[in-house]
């Protein structure tokens, strides 16, 4: 789907209007125009004429640095097609063999579900000891650990009573750390579904999305994973319902990888869990008397254009206050593997979050968003900052609602 | 000496020149290029010159070698009512801007003490600005661009004639307060209103602090005033404080406004004027500015007024005073020493309020200068743009302080 | 001046730098100084030498004195939003961003002032007076990204200035460092100066004088009634037309906007589609705020006006989203010409207000005479035009056509009276253009009042005065 010139042209609108700086969580943190779009366009613009070489160590550095989170895309008058532009460069630097030794592991950890399943069950088991709950803290260490605590579940083990599904068959994307750490989200989102109408079918042979291998470059690897998804899921189910932002943007944009009908036809599938929820009311549940606040993950609102669904599953709780919190719509600094490769920045992105969340008065009780890495990363900012605030994913929370409502067995 | 600077002007300026009456030669003149030719001259014979308009304002007893009366430039060159601007040459009387204006259905908003009959040059010299400076601003905001002869004749100009401009440095601000010392105005660029289709003036009168607490009843309720002028017993001649009021705009909003005034008032009765009894109120209180050889401006806030008003009352009496409590700035005119003011000076530079010398016969200008001490760094810029305007330093001016 | 090469700075200095502001804050790489050769003008481009950013005042005063010391030359920079290329550093001076100084030191509410440094973001200021029932009042386009810094610099206005002023009438005190790192105290909170009026007279200096550490200004009551209609017609003239009426009118609008059909095309095809109808010649976005009553009467007649002459419709904005959307369309305007073509030539003359609707129709000959779309976004209330030229800068032909055309509607705005720019600054675009407006002797005298400040011409170089003004002026003396 991309053009003749691989994604730079999706840049060629910009007239450096600078609009976008404020919308830059890279920016705000380091007012230098090489963490800004703006500046990052002017890079890639250089790096496309040939200008820069894609091994420049400082153009490696600024567009790393990137979160790729297209905050500055929804507030670009001109319509810049910034995510596109910033993966054309991200591949270039890929094919110039400049990803990081860290970054090639890990990428090929989520290409491989052997290596993977088993590293993820380990840390389930490690988290079921209870010790990434107890020692999580502000250390580098002690915040990975503040990450792997914040994806305890809650109680589950409950099915929902049987209800004529009219609403459609319904695939679900299981994804790898979903479905290795956020299971219980998973069991959430499939019994929310069901009491809303929908049907849910177990699809084998899906794999990793492929969307951090994107975003770093290796379009290849993703290609290779989306080709593994499309033919699992092609022509399964009436919706794909995913319920990883992440995940839902790339599979929504899955034909910029393959550009075929099927792939084009699978995309137009593709629902975020809240979406369909929203489509179906959704049901009202018991009433939860609880104040909680949303927060907006980028790749659903920016990459998706999903603003209100969210917010209407919440709405279908009685009595639950729902806070936007200054910044809410903002980036937390979590952005996939950019936590682990610029912990300084990604910490100080999210710092100015929870520094929002703790002066709310009344405080919270729960920070909701629906994306695992910043469940993760917003979670560990919590316990780091010593907050007694939780954090879920939405469904999570109507799941609930629903239980209390005796909508389960 | 005078006789042959006397002579020598004649030949250059062009324009009538006589002798005054302390024997100083007076010129003058009616154009730029006069006073252009004067001031170079001047400055190449290392004489002094003093600037006087009207006389009431910029020194008449400031030593000089001659004086430049800008009388003769008294036109009011153009007015464009369709773009809201007037050209005004600076010898031009308030009174002879506001027929001008008023043919045309336009109006200046700027009422300074001193009334009707002052130059313009002298209100941007002086920068004294009266009670409609609570919703039209200061005198600078008037002020579009100017024609300014420096002290070596050089004629500059600066601005424009558009409402919106930002063409080169503004040096029209530096000439509008200036004292006279980086140049002499010749004309002016104004911005002008329409002639507003109501108008209303209310009053209060009572004691200093039940009118201070009105007033920021007022401006608390955010009333949308033209003016909201607090006058001492003496300023207006009687023995009780007035507050004055104004409101300028649409019949309704002005009616509306004044009706607001009245239910947030709490204690004061506000009594409504008919338009005659509203202007002479206007001219006494800008008339009774000048009963006093010195006149002294605070730049106050609002909400630092009533502790000011009480310095002022406790160190050298309220006198004639007035004060905006909605823009801010108090106005003192009475007979001070010297030593008053500096003590002053020194109190109210505590609180980051200045004290300028707006009028005052000449030694007491030369002696304490019209803003006394500087703050940090800014003696040197002003003593590079007086040398920069006025190289030789022609015009004489008070302003270098010497404290 | 010791030329230097834009390839390899000096060693020395950045060591100096950066023991000033922290390695990390010298950017020297050139790929790390190329986002930095332009502002929000990319037709001008230039690469500075190096690039600091200070973060504290302490760390501003020191680069120039070390600036001093080294006699190299500097320019400030705020968010680079400026539309003059009043911002761009040669290959032979530091750049000075100023976008990490940017604390709200305090707001008084009870004083209606705020006190800030530098790298405040407009916006954001009005944001944090806000619960205080405040605003900050000027408001240029670019308000949501550029600087109070850089809106003093270039005395910024915005679509509010009509009623309300432009920086020049807001800022009141101002701590300053000049350029050879020495303080200066100017203005009072009050915004009685203690001395001439230097405060006024920095204020639109262009980053030339100094740069400003601390910024007093005022905040002004947020209005209890606002109003904005949009009026749209079938012809330019007839909008122009309307928007003399209200201003002779007696009525002060807090803002007066026209867009013309281009425009509006542009507009509507963005996200920030306000609902403009496309089919209109022009479209009048009128706004009128302040006490109740009054902006009721007011909006009234200026209905009345506005169908005199030949609105086809007249639309309110009901509810603060509304007219946020309405205002949205406007102040991106200029940023959704990107969609039209890759570059643009922005316009920022001025013509008395009487003179808009020939002006507007001359503009339409010289655009059809170089075969040329020009969009005209502009502040009618103040005959502050935005003619925008949308080219691409490859077509070299076009470019000239562009450059041309750009030179006669200037000369005509000129001619009527007007001014060559209204609020974005001379800056390097629009130095050629300064002699049409000024004779050699008032130009000279802006280099002699720079000098006053910048005696070694090291704040901002080559930028306002064309250098042969300061010359012609001075080699007789």
């Amino acid at each position: 789907m991309t053009g003749t010139r691989g994604g730079f042209e999706a840049l060629d609108p910009c007239v450096h209007c600078g609009f976008c700086l404020p919308a830059c969580p890279t920016y705000l943190a380091t007012g230098d125009e090489n963490d800004s779009p703006r500046g990052r366009i002017h890079l890639i613009r250089a790096l496309e004429r040939g200008e820069i070489q894609p091994t420049d160590r400082a153009l490696v550095e600024h567009l790393d640095a990137c979160l790729g989170c297209r905050g500055c895309e929804p507030v670009c008058p001109s319509g810049v097609g910034y995510g596109r532009g910033l993966e054309a460069a991200r591949v270039r630097l890929a094919a110039a063999g400049r990803l990081p030794l860290e970054v090639r592991a890990i990428l090929a950890v989520f290409a491989r579900a052997w290596l993977l399943r088993p590293a993820l069950l380990l840390a389930r088991w490690f988290r079921a000891t209870g010790f990434p709950d107890r020692l999580s803290g502000h250390s580098p260490i002690q915040f990975l650990l503040g990450m792997l605590a914040s994806t305890t579940a809650g109680p589950s083990g409950s099915t929902p009573k049987p209800a004529p599904a009219t609403r459609g068959r319904v695939a679900l994307f299981r994804g790898c750390v979903m479905d290795g750490l956020f299971g219980h989200v998973h069991e959430a989102t499939r019994r929310t579904l069901a009491a809303n109408g929908y049907e849910i079918v177990e699809v084998d042979g899906q794999t990793c999305c492929g969307a951090l291998h994107d975003h770093a470059g290796d379009r290849a690897g993703a290609a290779a994973l989306a080709e593994a998804n499309l033919r699992a899921f092609a022509g399964r189910a009436d919706f794909l319902v995913v319920n990883s932002a992440g995940c839902g943007a790339l599979l929504k944009d899955l034909p910029h990888l393959i550009p075929s009908d099927a792939a084009r036809a699978l995309a137009a599938k593709v629902r975020d869990v809240t979406e369909l929820l929203a489509a179906a009311g959704p049901r009202p549940g018991a009433p939860l008397a609880e104040r909680v606040c949303y927060d907006a993950p980028c790749h659903l609102q920016h990459a998706q254009g999903i603003h209100r669904e969210p917010l209407q599953v919440l709405n279908a709780i009685p009595d639950l206050e729902i806070a936007l919190l200054p910044g809410f719509d903002r980036c937390c600094g979590s952005a996939g593997l950019y936590g682990v490769l610029h912990p300084e920045l990604s910490r100080a992105i999210l710092g100015e979050k929870v520094a929002a969340i703790a002066a709310a008065t009344p405080q919270p009780s729960l920070v909701l968003t629906g994306n695992p890495g910043c469940l993760m990363q917003i979670g560990a900012g919590l316990r780091a900052a010593e907050l007694p605030i939780g954090v879920a994913h939405p469904v999570e929370l109507l799941d609930r609602s629903y239980r209390a409502a005796g909508y389960y067995h | 000496m005078s006789v042959s600077i006397l002579e020598s002007l004649r030949s250059i300026a062009k324009s009538a020149v006589i002798s005054g009456p302390d024997g100083v030669p007076v010129v003058r003149p009616d154009s730029a290029e006069a006073i252009a030719a004067v001031l170079g001259h001047a400055s190449e014979q290392g004489w002094r010159a003093r600037v006087e308009g009207r006389g009431s304002w910029m020194p008449t007893d400031a030593p000089a070698d001659f004086v430049i009366r800008t009388g003769g430039l008294d036109r009011v060159v153009s007015v464009a009512p369709a773009d809201l601007v007037a050209t005004v040459q600076a010898g031009a009387t308030l009174e002879t801007i506001d027929q001008s204006l008023a043919a045309h259905r336009c109006w200046l908003p700027i009422d300074p003490p001193g009334g009707d009959s002052r130059s313009l040059g002298s209100v941007l010299a002086t920068a004294t600005a009266g009670p409609l400076r609570h919703r039209f601003g200061p005198v600078k905001d008037h002020v579009l661009g100017t024609t300014v002869v420096t002290g070596d004749g050089r004629i500059v100009k600066a601005g424009g004639i558009v409402v919106k401009n930002v063409a080169g440095y503004d040096l029209t601000k530096i000439q509008i307060g200036g004292f006279g010392a980086f140049g002499v105005v010749v004309e002016a660029n104004l911005r002008v209103r329409a002639v507003p289709a109501a108008r209303a003036l209310v009053v209060a009168t009572g004691t200093l602090d039940l009118l201070l607490d009105q007033a920021r009843l007022l401006r608390e309720a955010a009333i949308d005033l033209a003016s909201l002028e607090l006058c001492s017993p003496t300023l207006l001649g009687g023995d009780r404080w007035t507050l004055i009021v104004q409101a300028t705009g649409t019949a309704p909003g002005v009616a509306a406004e004044i009706d607001r005034v009245r239910s947030v008032a709490s204690g004061a009765s506000f009594e409504g004027l008919g338009p005659g009894q509203a202007s002479r109120l206007n001219r006494a209180v800008a008339q009774a500015a000048l009963d006093g050889p010195v006149s002294l401006r605070a730049g106050v806030l609002a909400a630092g007024t009533p502790d000011l008003v009480d310095t002022l009352g406790e160190t050298i009496g309220h006198r004639r005073l007035s004060a905006s409590l909605g823009a801010g700035g108090v106005r003192w005119v009475g007979n001070p020493t010297e030593a008053h003011v500096r003590a002053l000076r020194h109190r109210f530079a505590e609180r980051e309020v200045p004290l300028t010398l707006e009028r005052a016969p000449w030694a007491f200008r030369r002696a304490v200068g019209h803003f006394g001490a500087f703050r940090e760094g800014v003696r040197p810029i002003a003593a590079r743009l007086r040398s920069t305007f006025d190289p030789k330093h022609v015009l004489v001016s008070a302003i270098e302080a010497t404290e | 001046m010791a030329p230097a090469n834009t390839d390899r700075p000096d060693p020395g200095l950045l060591a100096a730098l950066g023991a000033i502001v922290g390695p990390k804050w010298v950017r020297s790489h050139l790929t790390e100084r190329r986002p930095f050769e332009a502002d929000g003008l990319p037709t001008h481009a230039s690469v500075p030498m190096a690039v600091v950013l200070p973060s504290s005042r302490e760390q501003v005063i020191a680069v120039l004195k070390l600036l001093a010391e080294r006699n190299v030359p500097w320019v400030a920079r705020g968010a680079g939003t400026g539309l003059s290329g009043g911002a761009l550093a040669g290959g032979n001076a530091v750049l000075i961003p100023l976008t990490r100084m940017n604390r709200i030191l305090s707001i008084d509410p009870v004083r209606q002032r705020a006190v800030i440094e530098p790298g405040v973001v407009n916006a954001r200021l009005s944001d944090a007076a806000a619960p205080f029932g405040l605003q900050y009042a000027p408001d240029p386009s670019s308000q949501t990204a550029c600087t109070i810094g850089g809106n003093v610099a270039e005395n910024a206005g915005g679509p509010h200035c009509l009623k309300y002023g432009t920086t020049t009438n807001h800022v009141v005190a101002l701590e300053a460092v000049l350029p050879d790192g020495s303080l200066a105290r100017l203005g009072s909170p009050h915004g009685e100066p203690w001395g001439p009026d230097l405060v006024g007279l920095f204020v639109g200096s262009e980053g030339m004088f100094g740069i400003a550490l601390e910024i007093t200004v005022r905040l002004v009551p947020l209005p209890t009634t606002i109003r904005t209609l949009l009026a749209d017609f079938a012809t330019v003239r007839d909008a122009t037309e309307a928007v003399g009426s209200i201003v002779a009118a007696g009525i002060v609008p807090a803002a007066l906007e026209m867009m013309d059909q281009a425009c509006i095309a542009a507009v509507e095809a963005s996200i920030y589609a306000a609902g403009y109808p496309t089919d209109a010649a022009a479209v009048l976005l009128v706004e009128l705020d302040g006490a109740t009553a009054s902006v009721e009467a007011e909006a009234a007649l200026v209905h009345e006006l506005l169908r005199a002459h030949r609105a086809r419709g007249v639309r309110s904005a009901e509810t603060a989203t509304d007219r946020a959307r309405l205002w949205q369309g406007r102040k991106k305007a200029f940023g959704a010409m990107g969609r039209v073509a890759p570059d643009l030539v922005v316009q920022d003359a001025v013509v008395p207000r009487s003179s808009l609707p020939s002006i507007l129709e001359t503009i339409g000959t010289i655009g059809r005479k170089y075969r040329l779309t020009v969009c005209n976004v502009f502040h009618a209330g103040d005959g502050n035009l935005h003619p925008n030229i949308c080219y691409d800068r490859r077509d070299s032909a076009l470019a000239d056509r562009v450059a041309r055309a750009s030179a006669e509607i200037m000369e005509a705005c000129v001619a009527a009276g007007g001014s060559i720019t209204g609020e974005h600054g001379v800056g390097a675009d629009k130095i050629d253009y300064m002699p049409m407006i000024f004779d050699s002797t008032s130009l000279a005298m802006m280099c002699d009042v720079r000098r006053v400040f910048d005696p070694a011409n090291r704040a901002n170089p080559n930028k306002v005065i064309p250098i042969h003004a300061c010359r012609e002026w001075r080699e007789p003396q």
